[in-house]
C-alpha cells in the first residue's frame, strides 16, 4: 500500500564490511570468525590497563580500496577518533573510529534496477574496530571477544535509494565489489556485513522527511522488508495527518514489523575526540601506487562489458560475473580462442550442473581453462557433437585428462567416414523391414526410429546429418 | 649494614637476606613500596642468562604501580585494580630487564596518577623519607620515596603534569620527564594519553642517563613514539645560553631562595642568562586540566567490572554490574577527573572547553619554539612549595592543581624536563627543573653535572646512602 504519486520516500544505508586481514586492526590476534569464543584475543584488544593499538596498515590498504572503487575522494590525511559509549561487548567502552576527517567521502555506486543504471552517492567511508559479541543465556550474559578489534569498514551512502528494493539490489552490488576486491567475503549470515538504514517519508516534492533509523538488518530480505515496512508505516501516519517520530527502530524478524528501540531524547552523545594513540595517517605516493595495482575492474562494468562486447545474454552475465573467480575464468577460455555466447551456454549449463554436483568452483576444477577450449574445439571440428561432448566433459571430471585424450582412449571420436557409415545403414534397413516398409508407404514417423538404431549402432558416434542424409537416399 | 656495598651486590645469594631484611625496616617507615618481591623479580628474567657486561646487570629499581610487569600486580593505587595481575611487561620495563636490571617491587601512586601526594592512593599512604609527616609528593610519589629512602637506585616513574619531577622534587632526587614519543607507553595504564610519559627517578645522574638511554625506542607496538636516532641535537647536548622564567612566580620562601641561587650558580658557571616570561603560562593549569580530564574519562572507562577488576557481590543485570564496579571501585578524585572529562567532551560544549584548551595549548608550544630559538636551555621552578604537610595541614586539592602550573607545560608541548635536586631548605629539599628542546634530554643531563659540583645536596638524615653505584655518590 504505498502512495507513489503523493509521497517522496527516502532511504540512505549505513553498511559495516568486515575487512579480511590476518590480523586484527589494532594488534596481532587472528582475524577469524566462528573460533572457539575468547581465543583470539591479547591484552590490547581485550582492553586490560595499558595496552595500546597499533594500527594494522593492511586494514588501511584495503579501506582504502573500496572507498577508491565507490569512487571516493580519498583523504591524504584521515584521523581516527574515539566514539565513547558503555556497552559490554566493548572491552574499552570507547570504539575507535573515524568522524571529522573519514579516509574516503563523496562518492557514488551504481546499481541496476529493473534494467536502469541508478547512481547512488556515497557520503563517507570509515574504518573503525569491531565490537565484540553478547550472548544472552537464560539469567546468563556472556561475551566472546574474539569479534572484537575486526577491522569494520563503515559505508555510509547518501539518501537516493527510494525503496526497500533498490537497498536490497544496493546490498547485493556492494557485496560483489569487496568480494572483487578481495576485503572481504561480504557474508550477512556470519555477520562480516551488516546494516542500518535510515528512512524518511514527504510530501512529493518536499524533499527529505523525519529520519526513522532501522537497526538490526542482518540479511538483504529483512532491508528490504523493514524498509518497505517503514515506508508504508511512515506515508500512513502522514495520510493520517500525523507526524513521524524521529527515532531508531529495530526490525523484528518474528513479526516482519519495526519496533520502538530508542527516541531521539534518547539519543548518546559519543563525545568524540582525536584518538590521542594513534597519529593520524598519511598516505603516501607507495601506499597509492599499491591502490591502483590492486583495483579490479567492477562487477557491474564487467558484466555490460561481457553482455556488449562478447554478445553473451544478461541473464549469463550475472550469473557468470557474480564472481569474480568465474568472470576471470570465463575470460580465460575464451583466450584459447573459444567462442563466447558458446562458452556461456556451457559454464551456465552442463558446468554449472557437474562443479555442483563436486561441490567445486571453476577454478579449482579438473576443467582447466584450456581443456574447456579443447572440448569446444572438438566439437567445432566435428569430432564429437553434443551429446558425446557431455560425456566427455564428466569424464573430463572423472579422470582428470584431457578432452582430446579421453576421446581418444574411449574411442568416442565420430564416425564421419561414409563407407563405414553406409555399412551401418544397410544393415539398419535390414534388420528393421516393418519400418522400412511402412516410411515406404508414406508414413515417414519410423525415420526417429531408424535413426535412433543407426546412432545405437555406431555407440552414439555416427555424425547424425550424414545418417539423416543416407536414410534419405535410400527411402525418399 | 655500616659498610657501603654496590648495588649489583643486593640481590646476589649472598646479600640478597641482608638487603630484604634493610627496605622491609625502612619502607614500613615510608611505605614507598605496594609490593615488594625481590625473589620474584628475579624470576622476570632467567639470571643465568644475565650477562655482567649488561648495562644494568643485577642492578635493583622499583617501578610505579601503573605500569605493567608481568607476574606482579598492576593496581595504579586503586581499589578498582587492587588485584589484577599483570600479564604482561610494559615495553619499557622490558627493555630494563634486557639491560640485566632487577625489579624488585611496585610502587606506591595516587590514583591512576591523579594527585600531586600520593595520598589520593586507595592501598598504602607513602611519607617523605626527610620527614616522615611530610609527602612525598605524586602521583610517583612512592618511586620518588623509594630512591631518597636508599631503597632502590632507580625507579620508573610516569609524569602526566609533573608526577615524576613534582615528587623527585620534594623527595631531593632526580626526576626525568622524557620527550613525549621517545620512551614507549606500552604497558602504561593510561591517565592522559596526549600527555603522559614514563620518566624516571633516581639518587645519581649516571643511572639517570643509563636508564634513560636504556629505555628510549621506537616501538611498534606504541605509534606515538619516534626514533630519537632522527632527531639529533644540532648542539650535541652542549649549552651556552639559558632562559630563566621571571615574573611574578608565586614560589614560597624556601623555593624562591634555591631559584635565586640556581641562577648565580649558571652565572657562575659561566652560562649566559636571558630572562623570559610564558605569557601562556596561566592558561597553562586550565587548559592541562581540560586535556587531562577528557582523555581520562574515556581511558579510564575501561574499568567496568567485566573482565577484571573490582566487581559488586551481586547485581542484577550488565548496566548494574558496571554502575555498582565504578561507584566502589574509584575513589573521588578519579570520580571527579572522569566527570570533567565527560563534561567538557560533551557535544556542544568542545568549542568552549576542549577545542579551546587545545588551542592554548598549541599557542604554548609556539611559545617553546620561540624560547628555544633564543636559548638552549630553560630554567623554571617545578612547584611553588616544598613537601606539604599529610591531610589537611597540606595543599586542598583544588591548590594542588593550581601549583602545577610549572610542570604541566613539559606535558602540553612534549619537550623533555628534568627536576633537579639543588639542596636543603628548612629540613627539606628544593630543587628547580629545566626544559629543554625536543630529544635534547642530553643537555638537561650536562646542565644538572654541571651545576651538582656547585651544590650541596645532602641525604635524608634517617636513610643515609646504603649502597654505593658503580660511580659511588661524591
Amino acid at each position: 500500500m504505498r502512495y507513489p504519486t503523493k509521497y517522496d520516500s527516502f532511504v540512505g544505508l549505513e553498511i559495516h564490511v568486515q575487512l579480511t586481514t590476518e590480523s586484527k586492526i589494532f594488534c596481532g590476534c587472528r582475524n577469524r570468525f566462528g573460533d572457539e569464543p575468547n581465543t583470539n584475543v591479547c591484552p590490547v584488544c581485550m582492553g586490560l590497563p595499558g595496552s595500546l593499538p597499533s594500527l594494522n596498515q593492511e586494514a588501511m590498504s584495503k579501506a582504502y580500496l573500496v572507498a577508491k572503487a565507490l569512487h571516493c575522494d580519498l583523504a591524504d590525511t584521515c584521523l581516527f577518533e574515539r566514539k565513547n559509549y558503555f556497552y559490554p561487548d566493548l572491552p574499552k567502552n570507547y570504539q575507535i573510529s573515524q568522524f571529522a576527517k573519514p579516509l574516503g567521502t563523496n562518492g557514488w555506486i551504481d546499481i541496476v534496477v529493473d534494467g536502469v543504471t541508478k547512481r547512488v552517492r556515497i557520503h563517507e567511508c570509515h574504518l573503525e574496530e569491531d565490537a565484540g559479541k553478547m550472548i544472552h543465556a537464560g539469567d546468563m550474559s556472556l561475551v566472546d571477544y574474539n569479534r572484537t578489534g575486526t577491522p569494520l569498514l563503515e559505508i555510509v551512502t547518501e539518501p537516493d535509494l527510494n525503496l526497500g528494493e533498490e537497498a536490497e539490489i544496493l546490498i547485493h552490488e556492494l557485496r560483489r565489489i569487496v568480494r572483487y576486491l578481495g576485503v572481504s567475503d561480504g557474508n550477512m549470515d556470519e555477520g562480516s556485513m551488516r546494516c542500518d538504514a535510515n528512512v524518511s517519508v514527504n510530501t512529493k516534492g518536499a524533499g527529505l522527511g523525519r529520519k526513522v533509523e532501522v537497526k538490526n538488518l542482518n540479511s538483504s530480505r529483512f532491508v528490504r522488508l523493514s524498509l518497505n515496512y517503514e515506508i508504508d508505516r511512515q506515508t500512513e501516519i502522514l495520510e493520517d495527518g500525523g507526524t513521524v517520530v524521529q527515532e531508531t527502530r529495530l526490525w523484528n524478524e518474528n513479526r516482519d514489523q519495526t519496533i520502538v528501540m530508542r527516541s531521539k531524547e534518547n539519543a548518546n552523545d559519543y563525545r568524540y575526540f582525536p584518538e590521542p594513540d594513534l597519529p593520524p595517517f598519511r598516505t603516501t605516493p607507495e601506499f597509492l601506487a599499491d591502490l591502483e595495482t590492486r583495483i579490479v575492474e567492477l562487477p557491474l562494468d564487467r558484466r555490460v562489458r561481457l553482455v556488449s562486447t562478447l554478445g553473451i545474454s544478461q541473464t549469463q552475465a550475472e550469473v557468470i560475473g557474480e564472481e569474480k573467480a568465474n568472470a576471470d575464468y570465463f575470460e580465460k577460455v575464451l583466450e584459447y580462442g573459444a567462442d563466447g555466447p558458446t562458452v556461456a551456454t556451457w559454464m551456465t549449463g552442463d558446468v554449472q550442473k557437474l562443479l555442483n554436483r563436486t561441490g567445486q568452483s571453476a577454478a579449482e576444477s579438473p576443467l582447466t581453462p584450456e581443456r574447456f577450449a579443447e572440448l569446444l574445439t572438438l566439437m567445432a571440428e566435428g569430432k564429437i557433437h553434443g551429446k558425446i561432448a557431455k560425456t566427455i566433459l564428466e569424464l573430463v571430471f572423472e579422470k582428470n585428462k584431457n578432452p582430446r585424450v579421453i576421446m581418444a582412449e574411449q574411442g568416442l571420436e565420430q564416425m564421419n567416414d561414409s563407407g563405414e557409415l553406409a555399412k551401418l545403414v544397410s544393415q539398419v534397413l535390414v534388420d528393421n523391414p516393418v519400418a522400412v516398409e511402412q516410411i515406404k508407404a508414406g508414413d515417414t514417423k519410423p525415420m526417429g526410429f531408424l535413426m535412433g538404431q543407426v546412432m545405437k549402432a555406431s555407440g552414439g558416434r555416427a555424425e547424425p546429418g550424414m545418417v539423416q542424409k543416407m536414410l534419405k537416399e535410400h527411402l525418399g | 649494614m655500616t659498610q657501603q656495598i654496590n648495588w649489583k651486590e643486593t640481590l646476589a645469594d649472598g646479600g640478597q637476606k641482608a638487603y630484604i631484611a634493610e627496605v622491609k625496616k625502612r619502607d614500613a617507615l615510608v611505605g614507598s613500596f605496594l609490593e615488594f618481591d625481590p625473589p620474584r623479580g628475579k624470576m622476570a628474567r632467567p639470571q643465568a642468562e644475565v650477562q655482567t657486561t649488561e648495562e644494568l646487570a643485577g642492578i635493583p629499581f622499583a617501578i610505579k604501580d601503573n605500569i605493567a610487569l608481568r607476574n606482579f600486580k598492576l593496581t595504579c593505587g586503586s581499589k578498582m585494580l587492587a588485584h589484577f595481575v599483570s600479564p604482561y611487561s610494559a615495553t619499557a620495563v622490558e627493555k630494563i630487564l634486557a639491560a640485566g636490571g632487577i625489579p624488585v617491587g611496585k610502587t606506591n601512586m595516587d590514583e591512576f596518577g591523579m594527585g600531586s601526594s600520593t595520598d589520593t592512593s586507595a592501598l598504602g599512604t607513602t611519607s617523605n623519607p626527610w620527614d616522615l609527616t611530610k609527602v612525598a609528593g605524586g602521583s610517583s610519589g612512592g618511586s620518588a620515596a623509594a630512591v631518597a629512602a636508599g631503597l632502590v637506585p632507580f625507579a620508573l616513574g610516569t609524569d602526566t603534569g609533573g608526577s615524576v619531577r613534582q615528587p623527585a622534587n620534594f623527595c631531593g632526587v632526580y626526576g626525568l620527564k622524557p620527550t613525549y614519543g621517545a620512551v614507549s607507553r606500552y604497558g602504561l595504564v593510561a591517565y592522559a594519553s596526549s600527555l603522559e610519559t614514563i620518566g624516571v627517578v633516581a639518587r645519581e645522574i649516571p643511572y639517570l642517563e643509563k636508564v634513560f638511554n636504556t629505555i628510549r625506542d621506537q616501538d611498534e607496538k606504541d605509534n606515538t613514539t619516534a626514533d630519537w636516532r632522527d632527531f639529533s641535537d644540532p648542539k650535541e647536548g652542549e649549552v651556552t645560553k639559558i632562559g630563566v622564567l621571571t615574573g611574578s612566580l608565586g614560589l614560597d620562601p624556601g623555593v624562591a631562595e634555591a631559584y635565586a641561587q640556581v641562577r648565580q650558580e649558571l652565572l657562575a658557571l659561566g652560562y649566559e642568562i636571558v630572562e623570559m616570561q610564558l605569557p601562556m603560562l596561566d592558561y597553562a593549569v586550565p587548559a592541562y586540566y581540560t586535556i587531562a580530564t577528557a582523555e581520562a574519562s574515556a581511558n579510564l572507562a575501561r574499568f567496568n567490572g567485566i573482565r577484571y577488576g573490582h566487581r559488586p557481590v551481586y547485581s542484577e543485570n550488565p548496566e548494574e554490574l558496571v554502575q555498582k564496579s565504578r561507584d566502589e571501585g574509584f575513589g573521588a578524585e578519579v570520580k571527579l577527573r572522569i566527570l570533567l572529562g565527560t563534561y567538557v567532551l560533551r557535544s556542544g560544549f568542545q568549542d568552549q572547553f576542549y577545542l579551546r584548551a587545545q588551542k592554548i595549548r598549541t599557542a604554548l608550544v609556539r611559545d617553546f619554539d620561540k624560547v628555544f630559538s633564543q636559548v638552549d636551555g630553560f630554567l623554571l621552578p617545578v612547584f611553588p612549595t616544598q613537601a606539604f604537610s599529610h591531610g589537611d595541614g597540606g595543599l586542598d586539592p583544588f591548590q594542588q592543581k593550581v601549583a602545577d602550573k610549572f610542570t604541566t607545560t613539559a606535558n602540553l608541548t612534549g619537550l623533555p624536563a628534568l627536576a633537579i635536586p639543588t639542596g636543603v631548605s628548612g629540613g627539606l629539599p628544593t630543587g628547580v627543573q629545566f626544559m629543554a628542546p625536543a630529544f635534547c634530554e642530553d643537555r638537561l643531563f650536562g646542565l644538572a653535572r654541571r651545576l651538582k659540583s656547585n651544590l650541596t645536596l645532602g641525604e635524608p638524615p634517617e636513610f643515609p646512602a646504603l649502597y654505593a653505584g658503580q660511580e659511588g655518590r661524591s
